[in-house]
């Protein structure tokens, strides 16, 4: 999996199966792209109220349960005021 | 392996690829494993006004088991090649 | 296997003699294709092209349950797809009209 390799100890956003979105910097990750974030957060879509950060901390996510993982862009992110954005939560995938 | 062996020729090409989670992702195909794992940079999420949720994401790995489709650029792709390839494949498979 | 089949001893051999021929695919969650087949493999992976998706929508009318739900049908076109071999239910080799 050479493919997360340049992601390390960068900001990453995972997106899971479940539909959850995970924010933290990515400490590594295995062959079976298990994967470890460092100081990450859940942040909570809703159409009702802007984004709710949940910190979760140190957080090891198994590689079944992760649907995507993309390199968060430090600048642009922090200019972003996430209580601003409402939006639906991500759908779980359905096979 | 054949489909494997397809991806690896479109790299550099922009791709569309559609997740079981209705999401679709417009990027530059950087690489692709035997798990048809995918990497994309310059990535553009198909209304984005609907999907803020990746607005500061430029570039991801999307893991192969929950890609739906991925639309490929037609000029790019040999159909003859692939049909040949594909014959080879199934005539290797049943020697087996 | 007589000579009528043409050689079709397994059920991959039906998809391989519908190679460059417009087949049928019914995906999982109420999808369906139709495109000219290019390539597949054993996870039934295919490469169609000049394919058209249709989806079926089932919008439930909330309720009396006696009431037909409603289906609406969304189609799609697409110069050249990738199809996951997960998502596929059957491959239908063209009908010969």
């Amino acid at each position: 999996m050479s493919s997360l390799q340049g992601y390390v100890d960068h900001k990453v956003l995972l997106i899971l199966q479940d539909g959850r979105a995970i924010v933290g910097t990515l400490a590594g990750f295995d062959q079976r792209s298990n994967v470890v974030l460092s100081d990450s957060k859940e942040r909570v879509f809703s159409l009702e109220e802007g984004v709710e950060e949940v910190p979760l901390g140190l957080y090891l996510v198994k590689g079944d349960m992760i649907a995507l993982v993309g390199e968060v862009d430090a600048a642009i992110d922090e200019s972003v005021d996430l209580s601003t954005i409402r939006a639906d939560p991500i759908p779980p995938i359905r096979y | 392996m054949l489909i494997f062996s397809v991806f690896k020729t479109l790299t550099d090409q922009t791709v569309t690829v559609e997740l079981k989670n209705d999401l679709s992702i417009t990027g530059v195909l950087k690489s692709v494993d035997q798990f048809l794992n995918i990497r994309l940079d310059s990535i553009k999420v198909l209304d984005e006004a609907r999907h803020p949720h990746m607005m500061a994401v430029k570039n991801c790995f999307i893991r192969g088991s929950v890609v739906r489709y991925v639309q490929l650029p037609a000029a790019a792709v040999d159909t003859q090649l692939l049909e040949d390839a594909t014959r080879r494949e199934a005539a290797n498979q049943t020697k087996k | 296997m007589d000579g009528v089949s043409q050689g079709i001893q397994e059920p991959f051999d039906l998809v391989r003699l519908s190679l460059n021929e417009r087949v049928f695919v019914k995906l999982r969650g109420d999808r369906q294709l139709t495109g000219v087949l290019h390539a597949y493999d054993g996870h039934m992976n295919l490469i169609l092209s000049d394919v058209e998706e249709t989806i079926m929508i089932v919008e439930p009318l909330d309720g009396a349950s006696d009431v037909p739900s409603t289906v609406k049908v969304a189609k799609r076109n697409m110069e050249m797809l990738f199809v996951r071999g997960d998502g596929v239910i059957l491959v239908s080799p063209p009908s010969r009209t």
